[in-house]
Protein backbone atom coordinates (compact mmCIF):
# COMPACT_ATOMS: atom_id res chain seq x y z
CA UNK A 1 0.00 0.00 0.00
CA UNK A 2 2.91 2.08 -0.25
CA UNK A 3 1.52 4.55 -3.13
CA UNK A 4 -1.75 4.94 -1.53
CA UNK A 5 -2.40 8.28 -0.12
CA UNK A 6 -3.72 8.77 3.38
CA UNK A 7 -6.85 9.34 2.65
CA UNK A 8 -6.95 6.36 0.62
CA UNK A 9 -5.47 4.22 3.69
CA UNK A 10 -7.85 5.82 5.93
CA UNK A 11 -10.69 5.07 3.36
CA UNK A 12 -9.78 1.77 3.39
CA UNK A 13 -8.69 0.98 7.44
CA UNK A 14 -12.30 1.96 7.99
CA UNK A 15 -11.39 4.73 10.21
CA UNK A 16 -14.34 7.10 9.71
CA UNK A 17 -13.21 10.12 12.37
CA UNK A 18 -9.92 10.54 9.84
CA UNK A 19 -11.68 10.67 6.66
CA UNK A 20 -13.79 12.71 7.74
CA UNK A 21 -11.11 15.17 8.79
CA UNK A 22 -9.05 14.96 6.20
CA UNK A 23 -11.90 15.41 3.35
CA UNK A 24 -12.00 18.73 5.57
CA UNK A 25 -8.90 19.57 5.42
CA UNK A 26 -8.21 18.47 1.86
CA UNK A 27 -11.66 21.22 1.15
CA UNK A 28 -9.99 23.92 2.79
CA UNK A 29 -7.19 24.03 0.79
CA UNK A 30 -9.36 23.78 -1.90
CA UNK A 31 -8.18 20.53 -3.19
CA UNK A 32 -10.34 20.19 -6.36
CA UNK A 33 -13.53 17.57 -5.05
CA UNK A 34 -13.04 14.74 -8.29
CA UNK A 35 -9.41 14.49 -6.62
CA UNK A 36 -11.18 13.64 -2.93
CA UNK A 37 -13.49 11.50 -4.71
CA UNK A 38 -11.12 9.54 -6.38
CA UNK A 39 -8.34 8.98 -3.53
CA UNK A 40 -12.03 7.57 -1.64
CA UNK A 41 -12.96 5.57 -4.37
CA UNK A 42 -9.42 3.95 -4.50
CA UNK A 43 -10.04 3.49 -0.28
CA UNK A 44 -13.39 1.29 -1.56
CA UNK A 45 -11.56 -0.71 -4.06
CA UNK A 46 -8.99 -1.75 -1.04
CA UNK A 47 -12.01 -2.19 1.09
CA UNK A 48 -13.15 -4.65 -1.53
CA UNK A 49 -10.09 -6.51 -2.11
CA UNK A 50 -9.71 -7.28 1.57
CA UNK A 51 -13.27 -8.24 1.81
CA UNK A 52 -12.22 -10.74 -1.26
CA UNK A 53 -9.42 -11.92 0.85
CA UNK A 54 -11.95 -12.97 3.70
CA UNK A 55 -10.03 -10.26 5.81
CA UNK A 56 -13.30 -7.89 6.24
CA UNK A 57 -16.70 -9.25 6.58
CA UNK A 58 -19.55 -8.10 5.37
CA UNK A 59 -20.29 -5.66 8.38
CA UNK A 60 -17.12 -3.93 6.83
CA UNK A 61 -18.52 -3.50 3.61
CA UNK A 62 -21.46 -2.25 4.58
CA UNK A 63 -19.76 0.62 6.52
CA UNK A 64 -17.28 1.92 3.84
CA UNK A 65 -20.44 2.66 2.17
CA UNK A 66 -22.11 3.90 4.91
CA UNK A 67 -18.49 6.32 5.19
CA UNK A 68 -18.42 7.06 1.59
CA UNK A 69 -22.19 7.97 1.16
CA UNK A 70 -22.77 10.52 3.81
CA UNK A 71 -18.93 12.01 2.41
CA UNK A 72 -20.83 12.26 -0.82
CA UNK A 73 -23.48 14.44 1.11
CA UNK A 74 -20.84 17.07 1.15
CA UNK A 75 -19.11 16.55 -1.91
CA UNK A 76 -21.74 15.53 -4.27
CA UNK A 77 -23.19 19.41 -4.90
CA UNK A 78 -19.61 20.62 -4.70
CA UNK A 79 -18.94 18.45 -8.21
CA UNK A 80 -21.33 20.32 -10.42
CA UNK A 81 -22.09 19.04 -13.56
CA UNK A 82 -19.10 16.92 -13.32
CA UNK A 83 -19.65 12.93 -12.54
CA UNK A 84 -16.91 10.97 -10.86
CA UNK A 85 -15.49 8.15 -13.19
CA UNK A 86 -18.23 5.26 -13.79
CA UNK A 87 -17.06 4.40 -17.65
CA UNK A 88 -16.33 0.48 -16.35
CA UNK A 89 -19.77 -0.39 -17.88
CA UNK A 90 -23.64 -0.69 -16.81
CA UNK A 91 -25.11 -3.41 -14.98
CA UNK A 92 -29.14 -4.03 -14.74
CA UNK A 93 -29.43 -6.67 -11.52
CA UNK A 94 -32.10 -7.81 -9.03
CA UNK A 95 -33.50 -10.70 -7.15
CA UNK A 96 -36.12 -12.39 -9.43
CA UNK A 97 -39.72 -12.51 -8.48
CA UNK A 98 -40.49 -14.85 -5.53
CA UNK A 99 -37.51 -14.69 -3.84
CA UNK A 100 -36.83 -11.70 -1.25
CA UNK A 101 -33.14 -12.36 -0.42
CA UNK A 102 -30.76 -9.84 -0.78
CA UNK A 103 -27.31 -9.82 0.38
CA UNK A 104 -25.16 -11.68 -1.88
CA UNK A 105 -26.79 -9.14 -4.36
CA UNK A 106 -25.85 -6.34 -2.18
CA UNK A 107 -22.18 -7.50 -1.69
CA UNK A 108 -22.13 -7.43 -5.65
CA UNK A 109 -23.70 -4.27 -5.76
CA UNK A 110 -20.97 -2.69 -3.83
CA UNK A 111 -18.15 -4.52 -5.43
CA UNK A 112 -19.73 -3.42 -8.95
CA UNK A 113 -19.92 0.40 -7.84
CA UNK A 114 -16.20 0.05 -6.28
CA UNK A 115 -14.50 -1.38 -9.64
CA UNK A 116 -16.24 1.58 -11.81
CA UNK A 117 -19.60 0.07 -12.55
CA UNK A 118 -22.66 1.69 -12.63
CA UNK A 119 -25.24 -0.44 -11.51
CA UNK A 120 -29.35 -0.24 -11.92
CA UNK A 121 -30.50 -1.95 -8.41
CA UNK A 122 -34.03 -3.41 -8.86
CA UNK A 123 -34.10 -4.61 -5.41
CA UNK A 124 -36.14 -8.36 -4.85
CA UNK A 125 -38.99 -9.88 -5.80
CA UNK A 126 -38.45 -8.31 -9.21
CA UNK A 127 -40.76 -9.74 -12.05
CA UNK A 128 -39.25 -9.88 -15.52
CA UNK A 129 -40.83 -7.58 -17.60
CA UNK A 130 -39.03 -4.88 -15.07
CA UNK A 131 -35.72 -6.20 -15.70
CA UNK A 132 -36.81 -5.64 -19.69
CA UNK A 133 -37.90 -2.21 -19.16
CA UNK A 134 -34.68 -1.43 -17.01
CA UNK A 135 -32.14 -3.19 -19.76
CA UNK A 136 -34.05 -0.88 -22.83
CA UNK A 137 -34.12 2.35 -20.58
CA UNK A 138 -30.55 2.08 -20.02
CA UNK A 139 -28.58 0.21 -22.88
CA UNK A 140 -26.95 -1.83 -19.92
CA UNK A 141 -25.35 -4.87 -21.74
CA UNK A 142 -25.01 -7.43 -18.31
CA UNK A 143 -28.11 -8.04 -16.42
CA UNK A 144 -27.48 -10.19 -13.27
CA UNK A 145 -30.09 -12.09 -11.82
CA UNK A 146 -29.62 -13.54 -7.84
CA UNK A 147 -31.53 -16.00 -6.00
CA UNK A 148 -31.47 -18.14 -2.99
CA UNK A 149 -34.38 -20.20 -3.41
CA UNK A 150 -34.46 -23.02 -5.29
CA UNK A 151 -37.67 -22.29 -6.92
CA UNK A 152 -36.31 -19.06 -8.29
CA UNK A 153 -34.84 -21.04 -10.52
CA UNK A 154 -37.50 -21.44 -12.84
CA UNK A 155 -38.15 -17.36 -12.90
CA UNK A 156 -34.79 -16.96 -13.61
CA UNK A 157 -35.43 -19.32 -16.89
CA UNK A 158 -38.68 -17.21 -17.38
CA UNK A 159 -36.79 -14.10 -17.25
CA UNK A 160 -34.28 -15.40 -20.12
CA UNK A 161 -37.35 -15.88 -22.36
CA UNK A 162 -38.76 -12.66 -21.34
CA UNK A 163 -35.62 -11.28 -23.03
CA UNK A 164 -35.70 -13.77 -25.94
CA UNK A 165 -39.60 -12.58 -27.07
CA UNK A 166 -38.67 -8.47 -26.41
CA UNK A 167 -36.34 -9.37 -29.27
CA UNK A 168 -33.05 -7.89 -27.06
CA UNK A 169 -31.47 -11.60 -26.15
CA UNK A 170 -28.32 -11.40 -28.36
CA UNK A 171 -27.26 -7.83 -26.59
CA UNK A 172 -27.65 -8.77 -23.66
CA UNK A 173 -25.03 -11.36 -21.51
CA UNK A 174 -26.83 -12.80 -18.46
CA UNK A 175 -25.14 -13.66 -15.73
CA UNK A 176 -26.50 -15.49 -12.77
CA UNK A 177 -25.55 -16.52 -9.10
CA UNK A 178 -26.91 -17.51 -5.72
CA UNK A 179 -26.60 -20.22 -3.69
CA UNK A 180 -28.10 -22.91 -5.56
CA UNK A 181 -26.16 -21.90 -8.65
CA UNK A 182 -24.13 -24.17 -10.64
CA UNK A 183 -23.24 -24.93 -14.55
CA UNK A 184 -26.11 -27.53 -14.50
CA UNK A 185 -28.65 -24.84 -13.28
CA UNK A 186 -26.94 -21.96 -15.50
CA UNK A 187 -27.15 -24.36 -18.45
CA UNK A 188 -31.06 -25.09 -17.46
CA UNK A 189 -31.75 -21.56 -17.17
CA UNK A 190 -30.02 -20.52 -20.39
CA UNK A 191 -27.52 -17.66 -18.91
CA UNK A 192 -24.06 -17.06 -19.94
CA UNK A 193 -22.29 -17.51 -17.06
CA UNK A 194 -22.31 -17.85 -13.42
CA UNK A 195 -20.61 -16.44 -10.74
CA UNK A 196 -19.55 -18.75 -8.05
CA UNK A 197 -19.30 -16.13 -5.06
CA UNK A 198 -19.55 -12.12 -5.47
CA UNK A 199 -15.81 -11.37 -6.69
CA UNK A 200 -16.49 -14.08 -9.26
CA UNK A 201 -19.01 -12.00 -10.91
CA UNK A 202 -17.34 -8.80 -10.89
CA UNK A 203 -14.68 -10.58 -13.00
CA UNK A 204 -16.92 -11.66 -15.00
CA UNK A 205 -18.79 -7.93 -15.87
CA UNK A 206 -15.04 -6.69 -16.30
CA UNK A 207 -14.71 -9.73 -19.15
CA UNK A 208 -17.81 -8.47 -20.60
CA UNK A 209 -17.23 -5.45 -20.90
CA UNK A 210 -13.59 -5.90 -22.34
CA UNK A 211 -11.37 -4.97 -19.36
CA UNK B 1 -37.25 -26.88 23.77
CA UNK B 2 -37.98 -29.05 20.46
CA UNK B 3 -34.98 -29.70 18.89
CA UNK B 4 -35.75 -29.63 14.49
CA UNK B 5 -33.10 -31.81 12.90
CA UNK B 6 -31.49 -29.64 10.15
CA UNK B 7 -29.59 -31.77 8.25
CA UNK B 8 -31.23 -33.39 5.59
CA UNK B 9 -31.04 -30.22 3.61
CA UNK B 10 -30.56 -30.97 -0.49
CA UNK B 11 -28.69 -27.47 -0.39
CA UNK B 12 -25.68 -29.25 1.37
CA UNK B 13 -23.72 -30.64 -0.83
CA UNK B 14 -23.40 -34.16 0.15
CA UNK B 15 -27.18 -34.25 0.83
CA UNK B 16 -27.62 -32.68 -3.19
CA UNK B 17 -25.45 -35.71 -3.66
CA UNK B 18 -27.47 -38.57 -1.89
CA UNK B 19 -30.68 -37.25 -3.14
CA UNK B 20 -29.85 -37.31 -7.10
CA UNK B 21 -28.52 -40.51 -6.46
CA UNK B 22 -31.17 -41.87 -4.25
CA UNK B 23 -28.76 -43.11 -1.69
CA UNK B 24 -31.12 -44.15 0.71
CA UNK B 25 -28.59 -45.88 3.83
CA UNK B 26 -26.66 -42.10 4.11
CA UNK B 27 -30.26 -40.97 4.71
CA UNK B 28 -31.00 -43.01 6.82
CA UNK B 29 -27.79 -42.78 8.92
CA UNK B 30 -28.39 -39.22 8.84
CA UNK B 31 -31.99 -39.44 10.27
CA UNK B 32 -30.96 -41.78 12.73
CA UNK B 33 -28.09 -39.99 14.13
CA UNK B 34 -29.53 -36.85 14.48
CA UNK B 35 -32.60 -38.60 16.44
CA UNK B 36 -30.32 -40.39 18.07
CA UNK B 37 -28.45 -36.82 19.18
CA UNK B 38 -31.70 -35.37 20.73
CA UNK B 39 -34.13 -33.98 17.68
CA UNK B 40 -37.60 -34.65 18.25
CA UNK B 41 -38.08 -34.00 14.65
CA UNK B 42 -36.28 -34.10 11.33
CA UNK B 43 -36.87 -31.75 8.91
CA UNK B 44 -36.08 -32.82 4.96
CA UNK B 45 -35.42 -30.40 2.20
CA UNK B 46 -35.26 -31.61 -1.17
CA UNK B 47 -33.00 -28.93 -2.27
CA UNK B 48 -33.76 -29.44 -6.00
CA UNK B 49 -34.99 -27.73 -8.85
CA UNK B 50 -39.06 -27.27 -8.91
CA UNK B 51 -39.69 -29.79 -11.54
CA UNK B 52 -37.71 -32.55 -9.19
CA UNK B 53 -38.97 -31.37 -6.20
CA UNK B 54 -42.48 -33.90 -5.80
CA UNK B 55 -40.34 -37.20 -6.15
CA UNK B 56 -37.69 -35.99 -4.26
CA UNK B 57 -39.95 -35.05 -1.45
CA UNK B 58 -41.76 -37.91 -1.47
CA UNK B 59 -38.66 -39.74 -1.54
CA UNK B 60 -37.19 -38.53 1.46
CA UNK B 61 -39.85 -38.84 3.32
CA UNK B 62 -40.10 -42.79 2.62
CA UNK B 63 -36.66 -43.24 3.10
CA UNK B 64 -36.18 -41.46 6.86
CA UNK B 65 -39.62 -43.34 7.70
CA UNK B 66 -37.83 -46.56 7.22
CA UNK B 67 -34.87 -44.95 9.98
CA UNK B 68 -36.91 -43.39 12.55
CA UNK B 69 -39.95 -43.23 14.58
CA UNK B 70 -40.15 -38.94 15.03
CA UNK B 71 -42.20 -37.31 13.02
CA UNK B 72 -40.78 -34.82 10.26
CA UNK B 73 -40.54 -31.48 8.87
CA UNK B 74 -41.63 -31.15 5.38
CA UNK B 75 -39.64 -28.24 4.03
CA UNK B 76 -40.97 -26.69 0.84
CA UNK B 77 -42.46 -23.90 -0.51
CA UNK B 78 -44.27 -25.76 -3.48
CA UNK B 79 -48.05 -26.79 -2.85
CA UNK B 80 -47.52 -29.62 -4.80
CA UNK B 81 -44.30 -31.63 -3.53
CA UNK B 82 -45.85 -31.57 0.09
CA UNK B 83 -49.16 -32.89 -1.51
CA UNK B 84 -47.38 -35.43 -2.96
CA UNK B 85 -44.77 -36.08 0.03
CA UNK B 86 -48.08 -36.27 2.47
CA UNK B 87 -48.72 -39.60 0.51
CA UNK B 88 -45.94 -40.91 2.04
CA UNK B 89 -46.42 -40.01 5.78
CA UNK B 90 -47.32 -42.25 8.08
CA UNK B 91 -46.96 -39.93 11.17
CA UNK B 92 -48.41 -36.69 11.56
CA UNK B 93 -45.56 -34.11 10.39
CA UNK B 94 -44.70 -30.58 10.88
CA UNK B 95 -45.03 -28.09 7.50
CA UNK B 96 -42.51 -25.67 6.68
CA UNK B 97 -43.21 -23.22 5.99
CA UNK B 98 -45.84 -20.85 5.28
CA UNK B 99 -46.17 -17.39 5.32
CA UNK B 100 -48.12 -14.17 4.89
CA UNK B 101 -47.88 -14.04 1.38
CA UNK B 102 -51.16 -15.18 -0.40
CA UNK B 103 -50.12 -17.94 -2.56
CA UNK B 104 -48.30 -19.25 -0.05
CA UNK B 105 -50.75 -19.44 2.93
CA UNK B 106 -53.59 -20.66 0.06
CA UNK B 107 -51.44 -23.07 -1.53
CA UNK B 108 -50.49 -24.59 1.53
CA UNK B 109 -52.71 -23.83 4.63
CA UNK B 110 -55.04 -26.15 3.19
CA UNK B 111 -53.09 -29.26 3.52
CA UNK B 112 -52.13 -28.27 7.20
CA UNK B 113 -55.86 -28.63 8.04
CA UNK B 114 -56.38 -31.41 5.86
CA UNK B 115 -53.97 -33.45 7.73
CA UNK B 116 -53.77 -31.94 11.09
CA UNK B 117 -50.09 -30.81 10.71
CA UNK B 118 -48.71 -28.38 12.72
CA UNK B 119 -47.04 -25.66 10.68
CA UNK B 120 -44.19 -23.16 10.73
CA UNK B 121 -45.38 -19.45 10.42
CA UNK B 122 -43.27 -16.71 8.67
CA UNK B 123 -43.88 -14.02 9.87
CA UNK B 124 -43.59 -12.13 6.88
CA UNK B 125 -46.12 -11.41 3.88
CA UNK B 126 -45.99 -10.29 -0.14
CA UNK B 127 -44.56 -6.95 1.20
CA UNK B 128 -41.39 -8.68 1.96
CA UNK B 129 -39.55 -8.60 5.74
CA UNK B 130 -41.37 -6.33 8.01
CA UNK B 131 -38.77 -3.68 9.34
CA UNK B 132 -39.42 -4.08 13.12
CA UNK B 133 -41.58 -5.62 16.08
CA UNK B 134 -44.72 -3.92 15.20
CA UNK B 135 -44.92 -4.74 11.82
CA UNK B 136 -44.11 -8.09 12.48
CA UNK B 137 -46.67 -8.44 14.89
CA UNK B 138 -49.37 -7.28 12.67
CA UNK B 139 -47.92 -10.14 10.11
CA UNK B 140 -48.16 -12.88 12.90
CA UNK B 141 -51.96 -11.29 14.16
CA UNK B 142 -52.87 -11.53 10.35
CA UNK B 143 -51.94 -15.22 10.48
CA UNK B 144 -53.26 -16.60 13.38
CA UNK B 145 -56.61 -15.40 12.40
CA UNK B 146 -56.22 -17.34 8.95
CA UNK B 147 -54.42 -20.74 11.13
CA UNK B 148 -57.47 -20.18 13.57
CA UNK B 149 -60.50 -19.97 10.42
CA UNK B 150 -58.81 -22.75 9.31
CA UNK B 151 -59.56 -24.97 12.39
CA UNK B 152 -55.73 -25.25 13.83
CA UNK B 153 -55.43 -24.51 17.11
CA UNK B 154 -52.81 -22.34 18.76
CA UNK B 155 -50.34 -24.97 19.51
CA UNK B 156 -49.91 -26.51 16.45
CA UNK B 157 -48.58 -23.42 15.26
CA UNK B 158 -44.72 -22.48 15.31
CA UNK B 159 -44.30 -18.70 14.62
CA UNK B 160 -40.84 -18.32 13.08
CA UNK B 161 -39.90 -14.33 14.31
CA UNK B 162 -37.26 -14.34 11.14
CA UNK B 163 -34.06 -14.00 12.05
CA UNK B 164 -32.21 -11.33 10.00
CA UNK B 165 -28.37 -11.36 9.82
CA UNK B 166 -26.33 -9.30 12.59
CA UNK B 167 -23.93 -8.60 9.86
CA UNK B 168 -26.39 -6.39 7.76
CA UNK B 169 -28.10 -4.45 10.46
CA UNK B 170 -26.60 -4.32 13.91
CA UNK B 171 -30.08 -4.64 15.36
CA UNK B 172 -31.16 -7.36 14.19
CA UNK B 173 -30.62 -9.50 17.05
CA UNK B 174 -32.87 -6.99 19.13
CA UNK B 175 -35.92 -7.25 16.94
CA UNK B 176 -35.62 -11.01 16.69
CA UNK B 177 -35.49 -10.64 20.49
CA UNK B 178 -38.60 -8.28 21.27
CA UNK B 179 -40.60 -9.63 18.52
CA UNK B 180 -40.78 -13.07 20.36
CA UNK B 181 -41.72 -11.45 23.53
CA UNK B 182 -43.97 -9.96 21.89
CA UNK B 183 -45.34 -12.87 20.24
CA UNK B 184 -44.93 -15.27 23.11
CA UNK B 185 -47.00 -12.40 25.45
CA UNK B 186 -49.92 -12.28 22.73
CA UNK B 187 -50.14 -16.01 21.61
CA UNK B 188 -49.37 -17.47 24.79
CA UNK B 189 -50.57 -21.19 23.68
CA UNK B 190 -48.40 -20.97 20.29
CA UNK B 191 -44.86 -21.93 19.74
CA UNK B 192 -41.54 -19.94 18.67
CA UNK B 193 -39.69 -21.86 16.06
CA UNK B 194 -36.65 -19.99 14.98
CA UNK B 195 -33.38 -21.74 12.68
CA UNK B 196 -30.00 -20.56 14.44
CA UNK B 197 -27.49 -19.49 11.73
CA UNK B 198 -28.81 -16.65 10.28
CA UNK B 199 -27.95 -14.42 12.97
CA UNK B 200 -24.65 -14.78 12.41
CA UNK B 201 -24.03 -14.93 8.66
CA UNK B 202 -20.95 -12.91 7.26
CA UNK B 203 -19.73 -13.07 10.54
CA UNK B 204 -16.52 -15.14 11.71
CA UNK B 205 -16.84 -17.80 14.80
CA UNK B 206 -20.04 -17.53 13.65
CA UNK B 207 -20.81 -20.57 16.62
CA UNK B 208 -20.16 -17.93 19.13
CA UNK B 209 -22.74 -15.19 17.83
CA UNK B 210 -25.40 -18.64 17.35
CA UNK B 211 -24.46 -20.00 21.03
CA UNK B 212 -25.43 -16.59 22.68
CA UNK B 213 -28.46 -15.99 20.44
CA UNK B 214 -29.75 -19.45 21.45
CA UNK B 215 -29.52 -18.52 25.12
CA UNK B 216 -31.25 -14.95 25.01
CA UNK B 217 -33.91 -16.95 22.79
CA UNK B 218 -34.62 -19.35 24.75
CA UNK B 219 -35.08 -16.39 27.57
CA UNK B 220 -37.41 -14.63 25.14
CA UNK B 221 -39.57 -17.37 24.89
CA UNK B 222 -38.10 -19.82 22.13
CA UNK B 223 -39.27 -22.97 22.30
CA UNK B 224 -38.33 -24.88 18.90
CA UNK B 225 -35.56 -24.42 16.95
CA UNK B 226 -33.70 -25.51 13.57
CA UNK B 227 -30.60 -26.59 14.56
CA UNK B 228 -27.43 -29.00 14.11
CA UNK B 229 -28.01 -31.71 16.40
CA UNK B 230 -24.31 -32.78 16.39
CA UNK B 231 -23.40 -29.53 17.68
CA UNK B 232 -22.32 -30.94 21.31
CA UNK B 233 -21.10 -27.83 22.46
CA UNK B 234 -24.65 -26.04 21.53
CA UNK B 235 -26.56 -28.73 23.30
CA UNK B 236 -24.59 -28.29 26.30
CA UNK B 237 -25.46 -24.75 26.21
CA UNK B 238 -29.47 -24.81 25.53
CA UNK B 239 -29.20 -27.25 28.42
CA UNK B 240 -27.65 -25.02 30.58
CA UNK B 241 -29.76 -22.00 29.58
CA UNK B 242 -33.00 -24.81 30.14
CA UNK B 243 -31.45 -25.50 33.74
CA UNK B 244 -30.66 -21.63 34.24
CA UNK B 245 -34.57 -20.35 32.71
CA UNK B 246 -36.07 -22.82 35.20
CA UNK B 247 -37.47 -25.20 32.99
CA UNK B 248 -35.06 -28.26 34.52
CA UNK B 249 -37.22 -30.00 37.51
CA UNK B 250 -34.52 -31.01 39.83
CA UNK B 251 -31.71 -30.34 37.47
CA UNK B 252 -33.08 -34.01 36.04
CA UNK B 253 -32.15 -33.37 31.98
CA UNK B 254 -28.88 -31.15 32.86
CA UNK B 255 -27.45 -34.22 35.17
CA UNK B 256 -28.91 -37.66 33.38
CA UNK B 257 -27.07 -35.59 29.76
CA UNK B 258 -23.85 -35.32 31.47
CA UNK B 259 -23.96 -38.96 32.70
CA UNK B 260 -24.60 -40.23 29.37
CA UNK B 261 -21.45 -38.10 28.19
CA UNK B 262 -23.74 -35.76 25.65
CA UNK B 263 -22.56 -33.11 27.37
CA UNK B 264 -19.31 -31.06 29.07
CA UNK B 265 -15.77 -32.56 27.99
CA UNK B 266 -15.83 -35.68 26.71
CA UNK B 267 -14.93 -38.15 29.16
CA UNK B 268 -13.71 -41.77 28.20
CA UNK B 269 -16.11 -44.44 29.28
CA UNK B 270 -15.61 -46.95 32.24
Amino acid sequence: MADLTELTRSMADLDKKRVLGLVEEKLKRRVPPLEIVKELNDGMIEVGNRFTACEYYISELMFSSHIYKEIMTTLEPLLGHVEPDKTAGTVVIGTVKGDIHDIGKNIVVTLLRNAGFKTIDLGVDVPADKFVVALRETGARVLALSCLLNLAIQEMKNVVEALIAAKIRDQIKVVIGGQPIDEKICEYVGADDYGADAPAAVRICKQIYGQ
Amino acid sequence: MQIIGEKINGTLQEVKTAIRERNASFIRDLARRQVEAGAALVDVNAGTRPDEEPDALSWLAKTVQEAVEVPLCLDSANPHALAIALQEIKQTPMINSISGEPSRLDGILPLVSRHGCSVIALAMDENGIPKGVNERLTVVRRLMDRTRDAGLPDEKVYIDPLVMAISTNTEAGVIALETMRAVRAEFPEAHLCAGLSNISFGLPARHLVNRVFLTLALAAGLDAAILDPFDRELRGEMLAAELVLGRDRHCLNYTRSYREGRIGHKRNPG
